[in-house]
Parts: structure tokens; C-alpha cells; sequence
């Protein structure tokens, strides 16, 4: 039990990774194959820079619903923008623009107005889709415009055979990572997420903090929305109204971000989203159906979170370690 | 006679670390038995272990001298074994009477039905409850009655308390001590879990007191008195040190008024109130809980929420201020110290090192955008030196730490942020004895070197030890103020009930 009892979600869902690679490996030719591998993990580097953005929020004790839509919609203006002659890179600071606001709007009303994270991001995230789908673009789909053909290396391209999605990914954790552990703000971001009320205490721009938690995740999310624009070429803006988000959240909570706030990190992120990945690509090789796929990611989910249950027993001892 | 209720040898470990060792404890049939002990020395795990919450990892409870298992609390309760928290476990949305017969068999009740037996039950207890208000709109002291009601209504004949009295006002207490007697007198056995001497002096018939885990003494209440009670607490005499330093100074000098509220008043809780804070010396404030005077010191350092500020001025150095966040009134130099450290004191995810260095860079003496590592560990270190917080390292995670430890690093993340006017709220509520010491000792030095202090506190031989200045708090005022020799526990209290 000593060693057991230490072992953290994190750790149970990395060896649940390995254990299924191993599995995979056995079991399915070619899996193993660097060239999988690669398409492995470029398949879920858009799915974990979301869970980065997701992650961020929820470490500060929020939840953004949201982010989906708002990825969606202001890449899909950017591209309309830009489809209507307006020179693509101004087309996407524009776009970037529009994120930012709307991620603004979400924090402002979250930190000042005191409206529970949860409800805030739910409405936001449908008053930006129905308000993109009517004043900003007329169909679902928005294709990429061929002047920004370029783009598309970033979704489909690939250096010294790694594929361009995958550097990516591993630059928004990286800038995450620092982020969350060297910088002041990063600091103020866990604190207000672990415990508001000490946090303001302590001097720290509680509510600036959260604004700025909401802003952080819709521009990383607007770099994913980029990203899938350029895999794609074009953006299909009937994502906001699909299950995505809760992916994403999946993979958050997965890898063991407490949605109590303050726990956990961009590493989480990371084995929740290889996990998830390994899943999906030897589904895929099996050819297992989609709708069977969803009843074995629940199943992974829920089994981590009792495993987790089981090791790290959330009774009365550890609510209370300082007075037993 | 067999006892009621028995442990034997009983041990128990949390990941190897025992919290109680091999102690015994009897509870005799009808008696009143106090356990008392340091943050930390065991007693609230002894008392879990006979009420079922937790199992003894070694030993047995026995049961009117039968060996018995009580795996939950339920199967606890079945045997006529309750436990009554500090925090309550009553339903607030539920009304008192449909609380008591909450865990009731029946499936349904009807409600008029059980207004009227839970009348007639309370009467029989002579306790002064409505059986049809709302349990959020009773106070601690009747929300307390109804919690031992339904333990007596799950006929329970052991009842265990967990620092029944930490909540309560005097007169609270006073009602409780004579329900205690009620219940003695109905033939329940009780035990009582408290840090108030005097209390378990007054009203045990026994009284056992814990260190470390281990069982220390077990007499008759006569038996003891608060010197010795206190010598077998913590293994020393700690009275010269604590409470006979009184009479040895005289009170310190006011240097320049730092801190000048005239006329505040705020929502129901402060009403028009006005007073002064000194540096360099120490000014306590006494008042009963609900007196407002923590609301009053909230609103001077920014802290209080939506606050319904009603007029009144706050004068920092003469100069108007009006904080509506406590970030700025850090940054002027006004750091306030929590009463409730669990609730708004640390974070509990991150280490002892991370507390303090997050309330340095908060507070603005720690500049740069960019962490550096090592002057995090520089500054905890030296903060964990200099409040001697007992940890393994500054790695070690808050919540780990006593209570008084806990404390500590409570007011060292005040304290980093090199503050002109300290706050304390109830600075040595929940810590044991020998951190109440040397957190008094703390106070002290910081008004020898000239900072500000305010202390707010219950507890009078606290302020009186103290104080340089002693303001009384009533009904949202400050009624009195003493010099700090002048006082006594007689005229202040007065001051501050009625």
C-alpha cells in the first residue's frame, strides 16, 4: 500500500497509456510504426492544445464551455474575412481580436459580475455561436481562401518528418508550462484557483486574474482553431455544437486536474491527452464504430477516476491531515 | 462496574504514522468526561475510534465490556453511541423538527405530525428550540441543542463532543453547561473533547488529558486543577510564560497614530464606530462574536465583500483611504490576519515555501514578473527560521502542519509583506499551547519594533496579556477603551455584555 497509496491520477493514467500501448502493440501490426506513432499523436495535438487552454481555467477553479465556439467562430470570421479580399494576416489579427474580446467579455462577467463559471461560459458560448452564424459568415462550413494556401503547411506539413501539428502542441505546453511555474501571474492563476478568499487577502489582482485565465484560453484556442483550419483547409462551425468541448474536458479531467482548482498541471494535460490518443488510434486500427468508441472513453474515464478513488481515498483523514 | 464504554490498547495509523498510541480510556456510566490535549495529540481520533468514523488499526472497543466492531457511524448510533461535530451536521434548508427525525426508518412522515412530536420532544429536554423554524436561521448555541437532540432522540447514551464550546458565546455556553448537567442527570455518559481548562474543570467528572497521541493521566476532575492540567499537557509548566507575565511591564507608549477611523458604519454589523491605532504598541480590541469588530477591522483593510459602506472615514497616516480590495491596503502597508486560517489563510495545494513566497510577490517585495526558485526557498527559509515553524522542509505542504504551525506560516505570509499595520484576528484560535506562547512573543517584538498591531480577540486573558490598549467591542461599537494595566477581566467584561 505505501507505494500504491502514493501513486497519483496522473501516474495511473500514464501507466493505463503504457499498459494499452503495450496491449496495442502486441495485438495490432504496425502500430508501433514510428509513422503511427507520429499520427498518433499529430491526430490529438489540436485536442490537447485545447485541453492546455482548458486546463489553464480550470486550474484557476473555472470551467470555459465556451472555448470551442469561440475557437470556431473567430477562425471562421478570419477566414471569411479573408475570402471577402482583406489580406489573410490582418484577416487573423482581426480574428485573434475577436477572441480575445469574447474571452474578455466571459472573464469580466465571471469576476465582477460573480456569475458562476459554469453558466457564464454555457451562455457565452451560444450567444458567440448563433451571433457568428448570423452577422459574420453565411454557411456552417468556411473555407481556407487560396492566397492562404501557405497556411496549410502548418496543419499538413511536416520538419525533418515530424508533423508541423505536433511542434506545435509541444510549444503551447511548453509556453504553458513556464507560464504556470516561473511566472508571477502563473503563480496568482494556481492561487486564485486553489483559494479565492486567501488569494485576495494576500494582495493578489484576484479578479483581473480571472479575466485574464478566460482570455488565455481563447487565444490558445484560437491558435488550435488555426491549426485545424489549416489541416482542413476551412473550418466547420457546427464543432461549437457538437461534443468537442466535453473531449476536452475529458482529457483535462483525465489526466488529473482537480476541477477543485489549484491542482495540477500542463504535464496532466499532456498524459490525459496521450491516453486519449492511443485510444482513438487503436480504435481506429480495430475499426472499432464511433458510437463504441465514446462507451470505451467513458468506461477509460471513469475507471481512472475510481482507481484514483480507491488509492487516494478522499475520507475524513485527508480533508483533515493538520489535526488528527 | 463495568465501564460504558472502553478502549483497549487502542493504536491508530495514518500511512504509518500513528496519530494515537496504545492508549486506553474508560468511560464510566453517567459521567461527564473531559479529554483534553494539545492541537495534534490525539483526541479527536480517540473519540472516532469510539464513535465509529474511524476503525483502530490495533486494539479493541469495548462495549459495556463486550468486545464490538463499529465499523460506521451509523452502526455507532445503533449501539447508543453519537457524535456531535464542532462544525454542525444538520440540514440548514430543513426545518429543526424534520432534522431530528431525519435518519428516522420511516419512509414518510407527515409534517404536522412530526411538529408536533418534535414540540413535545424538545419540551422533555426543556430545550428552547422551535421545532418549525428553519435550522439556517438558528444560532450556534440552538443549532447545537438540536444536534444533541437528535442524538438523544437516536437514544443515545454516550455522547461525544468535539470542542462543543469553540463556537459559542458565553451565554451560549452557559446554556450548554446546563444542558450538559440535564443530560448527566438523565443518565448519559459524555465526553467532551475541549482546550478550555476552565471549562473542563467546571463541568467534568473526570478528565484525561493526551500528548503526542498517548494517554498522559486519567483522575478525578477534583483532582486537578489548571496548573497541572496544563503541565501534563505539554510536559512543562507553561503558566509563568503564558498568563503570570502580565503584571512585569509597564504598558508601551503610543508613537504616531497610524490608523484613524472616525464614524464607520457598515450594513447591520458596524455602527458608527470610531477608533485609533498607535505604532509601536499593541491595541486589542475584545468584543463578543457578532460585536463586529472583525467586520470592522475587514472593512479598514479592504477584505469584506460587496461591503454596504454607510459613511465614515478611514485615515491612514491622516491621509483619506477607502479600500475596496485588500490589494492596495497591501500595498499601503495594512495586512490583516485571518481568524479563520483554513477557510481565507493558505493554499492548501501548494507548500509551505509557495505560501509565503506567493504573499512577497502579492505584496509587492518581490518585483520581478519572473520566479526565481531560489529566492523563494531564501525567503521561506528565512521566515520558517524566524517564526520557527516546525516542518521537515519548506516543501511540505501546509495542511499538513499543526494547527499552530499552521498559524505560523499564517502570519509569515502577513509578515513578508512588511506590513505598517497588523491585523490579528483571533491570532491563537485552534493552536496549541506552546505556539500560543510563541506567538504571543511574536505580537510583542513586533511592537517593540514600532509596527502597528491590532489584536482581536474572545479571549480575555489574551487581551489583557497583551494589550497595551484594550478597546471593547459591543453591537457594532466601540464602547470602552482601557489602558492595559488598568484592566481587569471584571470591568471588561462588563463593558461588553449587556
Amino acid at each position: 500500500m505505501s507505494v500504491m497509496g502514493r501513486l497519483t491520477q496522473e501516474q495511473i493514467v500514464f501507466a493505463l497509456a503504457v499498459l494499452l500501448c503495450a496491449v496495442f502493440a502486441l495485438a495490432l501490426p504496425g502500430f508501433l510504426s514510428a509513422d503511427n506513432l507520429l499520427n498518433l499523436v499529430r491526430s490529438v495535438s489540436i485536442l490537447g492544445m485545447l485541453g492546455v487552454a482548458m486546463g489553464l481555467v480550470v486550474i484557476g477553479r473555472g470551467i470555459d464551455l465556451s472555448l470551442v465556439a469561440l475557437m470556431a467562430v473567430s477562425v471562421a470570421w478570419a477566414l471569411q474575412l479573408a475570402a471577402t479580399g482583406m489580406d489573410f494576416v490582418q484577416a487573423a489579427a482581426i480574428g485573434l481580436g475577436f477572441s480575445l474580446i469574447g474571452g474578455m467579455i466571459t472573464g469580466v462577467l465571471i469576476a465582477f459580475v460573480e456569475i458562476p463559471a459554469i453558466f457564464a461560459t454555457l451562455a457565452m458560448g451560444t450567444l458567440i455561436y448563433g451571433f457568428g452564424r448570423y452577422f459574420l459568415f453565411d454557411l456552417d462550413v468556411v473555407y481556407l481562401p487560396d492566397e492562404a494556401r501557405y497556411l496549410v503547411w502548418l496543419g499538413q506539413g511536416s520538419l525533418a518528418g515530424v508533423p508541423v501539428p505536433i511542434f506545435l502542441f509541444a510549444a503551447v505546453c511548453l509556453v504553458g508550462y513556464l507560464f504556470l511555474r516561473y511566472t508571477r501571474t502563473g503563480r496568482y492563476l494556481r492561487a486564485v484557483g486553489d483559494n479565492l478568499a486567501a488569494a485576495r487577502i494576500a494582495g493578489v489582482p484576484a479578479r483581473p486574474t480571472i479575466v485574464l485565465q478566460y482570455m488565455l484560453s481563447a487565444s490558445i484556442g484560437y491558435v488550435a482553431g488555426i491549426v485545424t483550419a489549416a489541416s482542413v483547409a476551412s473550418m466547420n462551425t457546427r464543432v461549437a455544437n457538437s461534443t468537442y468541448v466535453y473531449d476536452v474536458i475529458l482529457v483535462v479531467v483525465l489526466g488529473g486536474i482537480g476541477l477543485s482548482g489549484g491542482r495540477g498541471g500542463i504535464r496532466n494535460v499532456v498524459v490525459g491527452t496521450l491516453l486519449i490518443g492511443i485510444l482513438l488510434n487503436g480504435m481506429t486500427i480495430m475499426n472499432i464504430q464511433y458510437t463504441v468508441q465514446n462507451v470505451i472513453k467513458g468506461m477509460i474515464l471513469l475507471s481512472a477516476i475510481v482507481i484514483d478513488t480507491f488509492l487516494n481515498p478522499r475520507d475524513e483523514q485527508t480533508a483533515q491531515q493538520g489535526d488528527i | 462496574m463495568t465501564p460504558i464504554l472502553e478502549l483497549r490498547n487502542g493504536t491508530k495509523e495514518y500511512r504509518g504514522v500513528p496519530a494515537v498510541k496504545d492508549v486506553t480510556f474508560t468511560l464510566h456510566r453517567g459521567e461527564v468526561h473531559a479529554l483534553v490535549g494539545e492541537n495534534g495529540a490525539g483526541k479527536s481520533t480517540l473519540t472516532k475510534m469510539l464513535a465509529g468514523v474511524v476503525t483502530p488499526t490495533a486494539g479493541e472497543v469495548l462495549l459495556d465490556g463486550r468486545a464490538t466492531v463499529l465499523s460506521t457511524p451509523a452502526e455507532a448510533l445503533r449501539h447508543g453511541i453519537a457524535m456531535v461535530y464542532q462544525e454542525t451536521s444538520l440540514v440548514p434548508s430543513l426545518t429543526v423538527a424534520q432534522n431530528l427525525y431525519l435518519a428516522d426508518k420511516r419512509f414518510f412522515h407527515r409534517l404536522r405530525g412530526i411538529y408536533i412530536a418534535g414540540q413535545q420532544f424538545l419540551q422533555s429536554l426543556n430545550f428552547d428550540v422551535d421545532p418549525m423554524a428553519l435550522v439556517s436561521s438558528l444560532g450556534a448555541g440552538q443549532k447545537q441543542m438540536v444536534e444533541i437532540a437528535r442524538a438523544v432522540h437516536h437514544n443515545a447514551n454516550v455522547i461525544i463532543f468535539d470542542e462543543p464550546t469553540a463556537t459559542l458565546t458565553p451565554e451560549e455556553k452557559h446554556q450548554f453547561f446546563s444542558l450538559v448537567d440535564r443530560l448527566r442527570a438523565r443518565g448519559v455518559s459524555i465526553i467532551f473533547i475541549s482546550h478550555a481548562l476552565e471549562e473542563a474543570l467546571a463541568i467534568a467528572d473526570r478528565i484525561t488529558v493526551m500528548r503526542d497521541g498517548e494517554h498522559v493521566v486519567s483522575d478525578e476532575a477534583a483532582r486537578f486543577d489548571r496548573e497541572s492540567i496544563v503541565r501534563a499537557m505539554v510536559g512543562r509548566s507553561l503558566s509563568d510564560e503564558l498568563y503570570g507575565a502580565r503584571a512585569r511591564r509597564s504598558p508601551r507608549e503610543a508613537r504616531e497614530k497610524v490608523l484613524s477611523v472616525q464614524n464607520l458604519s457598515m450594513g447591520k454589523a458596524v455602527k458608527n464606530t470610531s477608533f485609533s491605532v498607535f505604532s509601536g504598541q499593541i491595541t486589542g480590541v475584545f468584543g463578543l462574536i457578532g460585536s463586529g469588530r472583525t467586520e470592522a477591522a475587514k472593512v479598514v483593510a479592504g477584505v469584506m465583500k460587496r461591503d454596504t459602506f454607510h459613511g465614515g472615514q478611514v485615515r491612514l497616516d491622516g491621509r483619506p483611504v477607502r479600500y475596496r480590495v485588500p490589494r492596495p491596503a497591501v500595498r499601503d502597508g495594512i495586512v490583516y490576519v485571518t481568524e479563520d486560517r483554513k477557510l481565507e489563510g493558505f493554499f492548501e495545494t501548494m507548500s509551505i515555501a509557495e505560501n509565503i513566497h506567493l504573499s512577497a510577490v502579492a505584496g509587492g517585495r518581490s518585483r520581478s514578473r519572473v520566479i526565481s526558485l531560489r529566492e523563494m526557498k531564501e525567503i521561506a527559509d528565512t521566515w520558517i527560521g524566524a517564526l520557527n515553524v516546525r516542518a521537515i522542509n519548506g516543501d511540505a505542504r501546509v495542511i499538513e502542519l499543526s494547527g499552530g504551525n499552521q498559524q505560523k506560516v499564517v502570519v509569515a505570509k502577513a509578515l513578508v509583506q512588511k506590513p505598517r499595520l497588523v491585523i490579528f484576528d483571533e491570532p491563537t484560535r485552534g493552536v496549541d499551547v506552546g505556539a500560543i506562547a510563541e506567538i504571543h512573543q511574536l505580537i510583542n517584538r513586533l511592537a517593540d519594533e514600532g509596527i502597528a498591531v491590532m489584536v482581536i480577540s474572545s479571549y480575555l486573558p489574551e487581551v489583557l496579556q497583551l494589550s497595551d490598549r484594550i478597546l471593547v467591542c459591543r453591537q457594532g461599537r466601540i464602547v470602552e477603551e482601557f489602558a492595559g494595566d488598568s484592566a481587569d477581566e471584571e470591568t471588561i467584561m462588563y463593558a461588553a455584555v449587556h
